[in-house]
């Protein structure tokens, strides 16, 4: 066989590195005023988020959990056992960090939701949008993170804000895909109907459409949720604060006991919420 | 349906089946730490191996933990560059015999606290003014937390220290307080190796002050103009202290055991391999200056080096990588 039919043709090549690097560099030398603005106005959120997180006393945000969880469920023996779990987490000494790391997760799926909840509602009713957004969302949760985490961090520098980012763009694709599905599922007859009693096109959407919606989009809420948490360690690389700086630590030292301890606050973090908004959303179908 | 996918299968079992019967004689896995003088000194060893010992060869990436945990279990059988003060467990694991030692590849190399040059003395060209023009010492870092201001707390300065998990981090942070530098400015982790780079260079890039951990040789401290400041002079009892820079630190050559039993001739090689600080540097400078790759470095470096391969090499072997420089 022929060499170019087993090895690509090496005279077929295209150079798109030194273009991309010249693009960075020209953003580093010329863009800065921009990227200081974003930073500053991330600082301020996470500021005023971390502010917040780090009023609520641990007694009050156990018995939050407690009554939410009893709420939710009805059940005594779950409420005391998600409680106990969180305790868990102030017991192996991680409560500092755990709020830290809510901090981040916190700040990130608001602005997550921020951007996500209106571009679903906008490409729900075209096709057209939808084409051209999800390869973005498949790139965005696809494409590995430390690729863009290191030009963010030349442009942002190190620490929390660059870890919003990336956060951001890894969590936001499920709501925005969810809330235009959802959007989209809801049965054209019921519109319909909707319209022929005289409702604008925006009374439909907002009061038919979206409450119709609500299930499959609150799966998005909650899809985004889990993956801002699971982007936590991937953002301690790049200097961010929390239980992911803690799995680091222990990674790079092979201390095996603290990463598990970090890791597994991260999982208790990750159920609680998780089966809190989860929930929620039961609770909000049921009473329909 | 049933018998297409079944079909399928069968072909990708024997397709496997195929390919498992075709592999070759084992390669010999060199660890890859993240670091471009690693990489560089394992397409020297890698070259020389294939070419004077006939070992077919491969690299292996992971960060430091992960390879070094590697080259214990044997996955990855050559180490060219043990930064043996960063891996906790080094001196016990040379000592119960978990890896083996061959010797040393360079030891002086330079690590400390680093600004950008411009910092102190201005850069007329690109506009950018002296902020502070008398910093020179660690401690001298006391009167400029403004300079380095930390945007997150523009009240403090920030240090951008050594990656956590490294034994320098421990010495660094006792640095920090040993000069009272807590009061002034935070220790900031950077996360990883390339967080800390791109720190760095993006700093630079800007023109921004930026007090940072790092260290020689490496691409970063090649390519920028960085000043290492100024520490009291080494004193072994004062270092793990953080009262006094630091010294060179020896970076080793080691094997796993089985594989220095199976192939004692090439870690004989292995054992004499020697280069230092300055010759890494400028293969390094050599690399980004041609955008050359490392292999192609690691060639330019034994043609110009001529030297280097008779004090590693026996003649006979030493004839042969020549040959397979020409």
């Amino acid at each position: 066989m022929p060499e170019w039919l087993l090895e690509f043709p090496e005279n077929i090549s295209m150079n798109i590195k030194t273009p991309i690097d010249n693009a960075i560099n020209y953003m580093l030398q010329n863009w800065n005023p921009f990227f200081d603005g974003i930073s500053k106005g991330l600082r301020t959120v996470l500021s005023g988020v971390g502010g917040v997180i780090n009023l609520i006393p641990w007694w009050l945000l156990l018995i939050f959990v407690f009554f939410a969880t009893l709420k939710m469920s009805g059940k005594i023996l779950r409420a005391l056992f998600y409680t106990a779990l969180l305790f868990f987490i102030g017991v192996i000494g991680l409560w500092e960090l755990m709020n830290q790391t809510l901090t981040i997760v916190v700040t990130s799926v608001l602005i997550s939701l921020l951007i996500g909840l209106p571009i679903g509602i906008l490409i729900s009713s075209s096709k057209k949008a939808n084409a051209v957004i999800r390869p973005i969302l498949d790139t965005m949760q696809t494409m590995p993170s430390f690729v863009y985490l290191i030009p963010a961090v030349m442009l942002l520098g190190l620490g929390n804000v660059p870890a919003v980012i990336a956060t951001t763009i890894y969590a936001v694709p499920p709501v925005i895909r969810l809330t235009s599905h959802g959007i989209q599922q809801v049965d054209a007859e019921v519109v319909e109907a909707a319209r022929a009693f005289g409702a604008t096109k925006a009374q439909a959407l907002f009061k038919v459409q979206i409450p119709q919606a609500m299930p499959t989009i609150m799966t998005g809420v909650n899809q985004t949720i889990m993956m801002a948490i699971s982007m936590v360690v991937t953002c301690s690389m790049i200097g961010a604060t929390g239980l992911g700086s803690e799995v680091i630590k222990g990674i790079n030292r092979l201390e095996s006991g603290r990463g598990f301890a970090a890791g597994i606050a991260i999982v208790i973090v990750a159920i609680i919420i998780d089966r809190l908004t989860q929930g929620l959303f039961r609770k909000e179908e049921a009473a329909r | 349906m049933k018998k297409r996918l079944l079909a399928v299968i069968l072909c990708a079992a024997s397709l496997a089946l195929l390919g498992a019967c075709a592999k070759e004689t084992e390669k010999v896995a060199f660890g890859d730490a993240g670091w471009d003088s690693m990489k560089f000194h394992n397409a020297v060893a890698m070259f020389i191996a294939e070419h004077a010992y006939g070992l077919e060869t491969e690299e292996v990436s992971g960060s430091t933990a992960v390879t070094y945990g590697a080259l214990k279990t044997g996955d990855i059988q050559v180490y060219m560059e043990t930064w043996t003060d960063t891996i906790a467990t080094y001196k016990q694991d040379v000592q119960s015999g978990a890896v083996t030692e061959l010797g040393v590849n360079y030891d002086d190399n330079v690590q400390g606290l680093y600004v950008p040059r411009y910092v102190i003395e201005g850069d007329a060209e690109r506009g950018i003014e002296a902020l502070a023009p008398d910093l020179k010492t660690v401690e001298d870092l006391k009167k400029y937390r403004d300079v380095f201001a930390d945007p997150d707390d523009p009240s403090m300065g920030r240090i951008y220290g050594a990656i956590s998990g490294w034994a320098i981090d421990e010495v660094m942070r006792q640095k920090y307080q040993f000069y009272g530098l807590d009061e002034f400015y935070h220790y900031m982790d950077p996360g990883s190796d390339a967080a800390l780079s791109a720190a760095i260079a993006g700093a630079y890039e800007k023109g921004e002050p930026i007090v940072a951990y790092y260290w020689e040789p490496a691409w970063i401290t090649g390519q920028y103009d960085l000043v290492l400041l100024e520490d009291a002079p080494y004193e072994e009892d004062l270092y793990l202290l953080g009262q006094c820079e630091c010294p060179s630190i020896s970076l080793t050559v080691c094997v796993n055991p089985d594989f220095y039993k199976a192939n004692t001739a090439f870690c004989d090689f292995l054992s004499r391999y020697q280069t230092s600080s300055a010759l890494t540097s400028e293969a390094l400078a050599y690399m980004k200056n041609n955008d050359a790759s490392y292999l192609a470095a690691a060639k330019w470096f034994l043609s110009e080096h001529d030297a280097l391969l008779d004090t590693w090499l026996p003649a006979d072997k030493a004839a042969l990588v020549r040959k397979a420089l020409v």
